[in-house]
């Protein structure tokens, strides 16, 4: 079948229309939702990082003790007790991992001598191998290492993923990075 | 119809199967087959994906010019594949999150393309839809098998859930890449066997009736 150029330009024209039409109102139906999703995923990393338990249905009662500051590059939460003290800290990190950037928070104790545990918020590494990082007794083991002796390292407790030890060392570089900057710059701030 | 369905069936699950038959769709097949979930869902985002589009290829069959068929098909298929990712995004965020780029990556399936432009092109919507469901399935049985496989022999596990086996040393190499490959590679060798023994029975036969 031969058909001519305008022919072929219309056709294209209006199948482009409709698709992305379709893909447009897909994604307004949904954009609230993810956005919602998101938002749960932030909120869930940032307690995990404070090893604060909770159900699903009472998140949002624990996050009217805790605050959200943006400084710079510096992001964080912070949870406060009853009398205005501040107990725990969710820091922020971004860094890249072997094939994709690492982002999440590190929980660190109101005094800064110890590490509360991590979470991850995003991360793209290989299924099945890099993207253990997420598994809970890898995260798990974070949580309480002193931080007074830097740089931390593997071995002493903690043990990095057989078969991704480049995304390992990568989460490692990152902690070390974000506990020398970041933290570092909120005991000053202190 | 009853039995066009039956042979587009049987051709896109064993004698054309897209994996280990045509060797199509390898890419993803080595990515994603070290956890059988993984594997699952991918393989239902491109069921869904293969069928959805073979039929709207071909519903548009007649009207598509020829010199830009390619770029609608990629269109089409691109469309279908962001709505699968939006989807798993407001619905399933967990499975969302442990995928990651491979939603995404369904457009470059060799598959889809190969359905759409050596089947969907010629045949009717309802048929289209069928084979391309059935070029699915054929992907997502063969995933499943080597990840099942995989996941046995490299964590120890089904389905994510440990089977505690005593003194078992998991074999890291499954779940590496190059396990991919081994196993891939023993499920054609097995299949060709299988098919060229089928092929001389077949010859036999027939030499016997002369």
């Amino acid at each position: 079948m031969k058909k001519g150029y305008l022919y072929t330009i219309v056709f294209m024209f209006i199948v482009a229309l409709v698709f992305t039409t379709v893909l447009a109102s897909v994604n307004a139906i949904f954009k609230s939702r993810i956005l919602t999703n998101e938002q749960l995923i932030e909120k869930k990393a940032v307690l995990n990082a404070m090893s604060i338990t909770y159900n699903d249905n009472e998140i949002d009662k624990l996050f009217a003790n805790i605050e959200e500051v943006k400084k710079d590059n510096l992001v964080y939460y912070a949870l406060t007790d009853g009398s205005n003290q501040i107990e725990k800290y969710a820091v922020y990190f971004e860094g890249s991992g072997l094939w994709s950037t690492l982002t999440g928070y590190i929980g660190v104790g109101g005094n800064f001598k110890t590490l509360l545990g991590i979470d991850f918020t995003s991360q793209n590494e290989t299924p099945g191998l890099g993207g253990r990082i997420e598994e809970e007794w890898f995260k798990v083991q974070f949580k309480g290492v002193s931080i007074s002796d830097l740089p931390l390292t593997y071995g002493n407790g903690i043990d990095a993923i057989t078969g991704a030890t480049l995304t390992s060392k990568s989460v490692m570089k990152i902690i070390n990075d974000t506990i020398n900057n970041q933290v570092k710059e909120l005991e000053a701030m202190k | 119809m009853k039995k066009e369905l039956q042979t587009v069936f049987y051709r896109n699950l064993w004698k054309e199967n897209p994996v280990i038959r045509q060797i199509l769709g390898i890419c993803s097949a080595l990515a994603v087959t070290n956890l059988a979930v993984n594997s699952l869902v991918m393989g239902l985002g491109l069921m869904f994906v293969t069928a959805l589009s073979s039929f709207t290829i071909s519903l548009l069959r007649n009207y598509i010019p020829q010199r830009i068929r390619m770029i609608v098909q990629t269109l089409i298929i691109a469309a279908y594949v962001i709505v699968v990712d939006i989807f798993l995004k407001a619905n399933l965020p967990e499975i969302s999150k442990a995928l990651g780029p491979y939603v995404g990556l369904i457009i470059t399936n060799c598959i889809i393309m190969g359905r759409a432009e050596a089947f969907a092109q010629k045949n009717p919507p309802v048929l289209s839809l069928f084979d391309g469901l059935f070029a699915g399935l054929g992907y997502t049985i063969i995933l499943l098998g080597v990840a099942l496989i995989r996941e046995l022999l490299g964590f120890g596990s089904v389905f994510g859930y440990s089977l505690n086996m005593v003194n078992f040393t998991p074999w890291t190499i499954m779940v590496m890449p190059p396990g991919a490959f081994f196993m891939i590679a023993i499920f054609i060798w097995i299949s060709s066997n299988m098919m060229s023994k089928r092929t001389e029975k077949a010859k036999l036969k027939k030499q016997e009736a002369k």
